[in-house]
C-alpha cells in the first residue's frame, strides 16, 4: 500500500493538487463565500484523474503485483491527505486572520466566518464530494466528466445551503459565527460532528470504490 | 512443470466470447500466440494477468493465480507493446516508483539492460522511439527477475530492424537467462524466426496449439488451376489468387501430379484456416 501511495504521489499528482492548497488564504478576502476553496480541492481531484488516464495510470498499476482493490484505496488515501491538508490550512488561516484582523472585520457578509465551523462545513462538503465521485469515477476509470459534473453540483447546492443557514438560522448566523473565542464548545460540537460526517462518508466511498473497481475490466 | 497453464478461460462480452481457451507455454519456450485483429489475443493476455474478470485457471509455475496473485505476478513480466505510460515523466521516475513494488529488482540488472539496450534515465518516455519504449519496458520487466515473460503485440509499430533488434534481445533471454515467453503478434515472420510452439486463436476460439515445426509441417500450400480440382481435392479454405485458387492440403492428402504444391509458412495457414472457419468447415 506504501509503495502504491509513493506511485501515486510521485507520478499521478496534478500540479493543481499542491497549488490549491494555498487557496486557503481567500479567507483573508472580505466578505467571500469561503466554501468555495473546497470545491477548487475537489477540481484538483479531476484533474488528477484526468491526468491519470492519459497516463494510462490505472493499466499500469493493475500489471503490478498488488491486490486490485487497493488501487483505488492508494488514490483515495492521497486524496484524502490533501482534503485533510486544505482543512488544516483554513482552519490555521482562519485562526490568523481572527488575531490579526480587528472583530468587525472578521465576520463575513457573504457566508460563515473562517472558524473552525467553516473547517466542519469544508469537512461536509469534500465527503460528499468523496461520496458522489469516486465510486462512480472507480466504475468507470475514462468517465471522468460525469462523476465530477454531479459532484460538483451537489457541492455547489449545499454551498447555497449553508448561505442560507447563515442569514436565516441563529444557530448559523450567531452561535457559531463570529471568532473561535466565541461559543467555542457548539463551534467545537460542529466542528467534531462535521469531522465524524467526513470520516464516515469517505470511509464508505472507498469501501464502494473498491468494490466497483474490482469488477471492471481494465 | 509448464511456466503457463492456461485452462478454459473464458470470458463473456455482449459481442464477443473468449471460449474455453486452454493452452500452455513449457518452461524455456517461445510461444507464439497468433490470431487475426480481433481474435482475443489481447483479451487472452489480459485474462492471465487478471486485467479482465474472466473465468478458467491459470497456474505459473505450478501456482494458481487466483490463490497467490502477488506472489505469481512476481514472476511475470509483463510488456504491453511499447511503455504507453506517463509519457511526460523520466524513466528514471518511472522506475523509482515502479522498482519497490518487486522483492527481487536488480538495480545492476537493471542499469546493464538500459547500457544494452542504449537508454538514458535522463530522456522523458515522449522522447522515446517506439522500440526504445519496447526496450525500457523489456528492461523494467526484466530487472526483477520475471521467469514469464508475456508480451501484447510488443513488435507491432516496429521498423524491421528494430523487430529483428527484438527477437535477438528475446532469443539471448531465453538463452541466458532461462525465462520462458508468451508473446502475441500478428508479424508471424517475428515466429518464424524465435517462436517454439504456436498458439492461434481464432474468434476466441484456440484452432491450434502446438510446436512450430509440428504447425509447418500439418499444412501444405497447394495451387489448383480451377476451383472444381481444388474442390476435389478438399483443399481447406480455398481463395481465388491471381493465377487460379490456393488452398491448404493436409500432408497426408493424395494430390493429382498438376497440382502444384509449396511449404506453407504461417500466414498462409492463418489465412486459408480463417477462410474455411469463415465458411464454417471444421479443421
Amino acid at each position: 500500500m506504501f509503495d502504491l501511495v509513493k506511485k501515486e504521489l510521485s507520478l499521478c499528482m496534478h500540479p493543481t493538487a499542491f497549488i490549491f492548497l494555498s487557496f486557503a488564504v481567500l479567507v483573508f478576502v472580505p466578505n467571500y463565500p469561503y466554501e468555495v476553496i473546497f470545491f477548487f480541492s475537489s477540481l484538483s481531484v479531476f484533474f488528477c484523474c484526468m491526468m491519470a488516464r492519459e497516463n494510462g495510470d490505472i493499466a499500469f498499476s493493475c500489471a503490478l503485483p498488488v491486490k486490485k482493490e487497493h488501487i483505488p484505496l492508494a488514490k483515495m488515501l492521497v486524496v484524502i491527505g490533501l482534503q485533510c491538508a486544505i482543512l488544516l490550512l483554513v482552519g490555521v488561516m482562519g485562526a490568523i486572520k481572527g488575531a490579526v484582523l480587528p472583530a468587525e472585520q472578521y465576520i463575513n457578509q457573504a457566508g460563515i466566518s473562517a472558524n473552525i465551523v467553516l473547517v466542519g462545513n469544508g469537512a461536509i462538503l469534500l465527503g460528499i464530494f468523496n461520496l458522489i465521485f469516486f465510486p462512480r469515477y472507480f466504475k468507470k476509470p475514462d468517465k471522468i466528466g460525469v462523476p465530477f459534473v454531479i459532484g460538483a453540483i451537489v457541492v455547489f447546492l449545499l454551498i447555497g445551503v449553508f448561505i442560507v443557514l447563515r442569514w436565516t438560522t441563529p444557530l448559523y448566523s450567531i452561535t457559531l459565527n463570529g471568532l473561535n473565542s466565541e461559543n467555542t464548545g457548539a463551534k467545537i460540537a460542529a466542528f467534531a460532528i462535521s469531522a465524524a460526517v467526513y470520516v464516515v462518508l469517505s470511509a464508505v466511498s472507498c469501501k464502494l470504490s473498491m468494490n466497483n473497481f474490482r469488477k471492471i475490466d481494465v | 512443470m509448464n511456466a503457463l497453464e492456461v485452462r478454459n478461460l473464458t470470458k463473456v462480452y455482449p459481442d464477443f466470447t473468449l471460449d474455453k481457451v486452454s493452452f500452455c507455454v513449457p518452461r524455456g519456450h517461445i510461444v507464439g500466440l497468433i490470431g487475426r485483429n480481433g481474435a482475443g489475443k489481447s483479451t487472452t493476455i489480459k485474462g492471465i494477468l487478471r486485467l479482465i474478470a474472466a473465468e478458467g485457471n491459470i497456474d505459473v509455475f505450478g501456482k494458481d493465480i487466483f490463490k497467490d496473485e502477488l506472489t505469481v505476478k512476481q514472476m511475470i513480466g509483463y510488456v504491453g507493446g511499447g511503455f504507453r505510460y506517463y509519457p511526460m515523466n523520466t524513466l528514471s521516475a518511472i522506475r523509482k516508483a515502479y522498482a519497490p513494488f518487486y522483492l527481487t529488482w536488480d538495480q545492476s540488472k537493471y542499469e546493464k539492460f538500459l547500457a544494452q539496450f542504449g537508454l538514458s534515465e535522463k530522456k522523458k518516455v515522449k522522447e522515446l522511439s517506439e522500440g526504445m519504449k519496447v526496450k525500457f519496458a523489456l528492461a523494467l520487466a526484466l530487472s526483477h527477475g520475471a521467469k514469464l515473460l508475456i508480451m501484447d503485440e510488443p513488435t507491432s509499430g516496429l521498423d524491421p530492424l528494430s523487430r529483428e533488434e527484438f527477437c535477438d534481445i528475446i532469443l539471448q533471454l531465453v538463452r541466458e537467462e532461462g525465462v520462458s515467453v508468451l508473446f502475441s503478434t500478428h508479424i508471424t515472420s517475428d515466429l518464424m524466426r524465435i517462436a517454439d510452439d504456436i498458439v492461434y486463436i481464432s474468434q476466441g476460439r484456440i484452432l491450434a496449439a502446438c510446436p512450430l515445426e509440428a504447425l509447418l509441417g500439418k499444412y501444405r500450400l497447394a495451387h489448383f488451376p480451377s476451383l472444381a480440382e481444388a474442390a476435389a481435392a478438399n483443399a481447406i479454405g480455398v481463395k481465388s489468387v491471381k493465377d487460379g485458387y490456393e488452398g491448404l492440403l493436409t500432408r497426408d492428402t493424395q494430390i493429382s501430379e498438376d497440382t502444384v504444391i509449396t511449404d506453407a509458412t504461417i500466414d498462409n495457414i492463418m489465412v486459408h484456416l480463417e477462410k474455411a472457419a469463415e465458411e464454417g468447415r471444421h479443421v
